[in-house]
């Protein structure tokens, strides 16, 4: 199967589910039938195998397919269990146009194509609309491609061996932005549909995003690989500390849940920094934790955080437990495969990290709560995707091997 | 694609090096940047994505690169189209409270300038200096701009940078680049958001 399909079937997807929608059952078969084939296409696709079919040489690597996957798995979670007053259709049609986007940027053969490639996905996105102005909504982003731009025309250059450095330092931050991280934090309106808000960058596109442009890095600049991870390390740790310590000690309970994916997003840093098997599989791990658990998590609670309500059923400890990456759930296996590459690479690297995974038992409590009292459909979509979590993180094997790894 | 296929890596490539055509092409792209940081009004910003666009295609050229410089051509053409069709016509070069931008503009060119000239070696400076200028003046526009229109006018600048930078690579980069910038140039200035948001 060719990658070509892959991208093409979700965005045929998304837009006839886009111009369907005054129809809401045809609107949903549709995008669900173009969506189900576009995956299709990803799981059959040979990871590596370059396709011609365009002019240009589009190949999906393993780790890129599994993301594309779960990706995917978190869509349907969502669409199949919506949050309340949520509108499917337009849910599906941007989550089917982001996943085409994704698609895109897994299976583009060059750092070049993957930066255009965002700079059209972030023009797209700010021309959503949403309550904050088009200046806002793409600044951010476009600083990223500018960022990443700077940093591969300096991996470009022949000179000084510095240069490679300045290259490494233009690509962490041009990812740093694109994902929304310290230092460069989105601006978050609480009010703002999640599909035209910074969690789309942050927990759906960010993933993929973030395995292209360290992937290719890593061939860019090897001289500087060691100045790349070590940034990656330094930059999630300051992530660990700002995003959990945001996230117990904010007033705003949808501000909470953001600062919570910077938390997350910080041990991926990290894990990516570890360049050792440990240290890319807890990766691979944490990046299912958040598309797969805490993004179906986040969209469940909007509505509870509205109504300002907190409850303490079994069903939010849980909860809390997912999110705290505490056993059985997949967090935990990523913690631990994340301390042992850690630990393999530099000890004291695993206690500062050890210590920084005290940070996520306040807020996860605090999360946990704000997911009210799931009833009904919703009830068994949180029941899903804490079974998913409880069945990855006791047998996480096939998802790494379906990674690669 | 015939103007890219088979065509060399820009470090085995003399000619682009440092012609007086793409010398001038360059300072002309960075001129362009300028006059995007510059302008708040639709002709000011016109003209300023319009030199960028005719900048990288004479480099693109230069390099044998025919289709690919068409594509930014052609892009840069559409922008500068739907920017002189709707909203208030108006230069608005340089207004009040501009002098930050200025220095911008003239700090940003120079340490270009400084850095493909002098800190990085073999051919292409040209080149060089084009992207990584008009590469950072977009990003101080993006950065200092509250409006839409110099908002998308400067991811328009920045996809044409991108797609030409793509020449600095050691490898064929094909047509994909241009054809992707030329897309983003064009659409960004076509949407709905530039069209009705005066400038």
């Amino acid at each position: 199967m060719e990658p070509e399909l892959a991208i093409a079937f979700p965005a045929v997807g998304a837009v006839i589910t886009a111009i369907l929608h005054p129809r809401p059952r045809a609107a949903l078969v549709a995008g669900a039938l173009l969506g189900a084939a576009g995956i299709g296409a990803v799981l059959l696709v040979a990871p590596g195998l370059t396709s011609d079919l365009l002019g240009v040489s589009l190949a999906i690597s393993a780790m890129s397919r599994a993301l594309l996957l779960v990706a995917a798995a978190s869509l349907a979670l969502i669409i199949a269990f919506p949050p309340p007053r949520a509108d499917r259709e337009v849910l599906l049609a941007w989550g089917l146009a982001g996943i085409a986007g994704m698609a895109a940027i897994a299976a583009a053969p060059s750092l070049d194509l993957v930066i255009l490639l965002t700079l059209a996905i972030a023009i797209l996105h700010a021309a959503l609309g949403g309550r904050r102005s088009l200046a806002a909504r793409l600044r951010a982003p476009v600083l990223a491609v500018a960022l990443l731009g700077v940093g591969l025309v300096f991996a470009r250059l022949d000179g000084s061996p510095i240069l490679a450095r300045f290259a490494a330092i233009g690509l962490v931050a041009g990812l740093a932005a694109a994902l929304g991280t310290l230092p460069y934090i989105h601006e978050f309106d609480p009010e703002e549909p999640t599909s035209a808000s910074p969690i789309a960058w942050i927990a759906f596109l960010g993933p993929i995003l973030a395995l292209a442009v360290i992937m290719r890095a890593r061939e860019l600049i090897p001289t500087a690989g060691a100045v790349f991870a070590a940034m990656l390390i330094g930059l999630g740790l300051l992530n660990v500390l700002w995003g959990g310590l945001a996230s117990w000690l904010t007033e705003k309970g949808m501000s909470a849940w953001h600062y919570s994916f910077m938390a997350d997003w910080g041990l991926v840093l990290c894990a990516f920094g570890i360049l050792v098997a440990g240290g890319q599989a807890a990766a691979v791990l944490l990046l299912f934790g958040i598309v797969l658990s805490r993004l179906p998590l986040y969209l469940w609670s909007r509505q509870s955080l509205r109504e300002s309500i907190q409850t303490d059923r079994p069903i939010n400890l849980l909860a809390a437990a997912m999110l705290a990456g505490a056993a059985p759930f997949a967090g935990f296996a990523a913690r631990l495969f994340l301390l042992r590459g850690a630990t393999q690479l530099f000890w004291p690297l695993a206690l500062v990290i050890g210590i920084g995974l005290l940070l996520w038992l306040p807020p996860s409590l605090r999360l946990g709560r704000s997911l009210g009292t799931p009833r009904g459909r919703l009830a068994l979509g949180v029941a899903i995707a804490l079974s998913l979590s409880v069945a990855i993180g006791i047998y996480p094997q096939p998802i790494l091997s379906l990674a690669g790894l | 694609m015939a103007g890219c296929a088979g065509r060399p890596g820009i470090r085995g490539h003399a000619l682009i090096a440092d012609s007086f055509v793409t010398a001038v092409a360059a300072f002309a792209a960075w001129l362009g940047a300028a006059a995007i940081v510059l302008a708040d009004g639709r002709r000011g910003l016109g003209v300023g994505i319009a030199l960028v666009a005719v900048g990288f295609t004479v480099i693109a050229w230069s390099d044998g690169v025919w289709v690919g410089g068409a594509f930014l051509l052609v892009g840069g053409a559409i922008a500068v189209i739907a920017l002189l069709r709707a909203g208030p016509q108006d230069w608005g070069l340089m207004p009040a409270g501009s002098t930050s931008r200025l220095i911008l503009a003239v700090a940003g060119g120079i340490l270009s300038l400084w850095m493909s000239a002098s800190v990085t070696t073999g051919p292409g400076a040209s080149l060089r200096f084009a992207s990584l200028a008009v590469l950072a003046l977009m990003a101080g526009r993006l950065l200092q701009t509250k409006a839409a229109v110099p908002a998308l006018t400067g991811a328009a600048g920045l996809s044409i940078a991108l797609a030409g930078a793509s020449q600095l690579a050691p490898n064929d980069p094909g047509f994909a680049p241009y054809l992707i910038a030329a897309v983003v140039t064009a659409g960004a200035l076509l949407l709905p958001a530039a069209r009705s948001h005066g400038t």
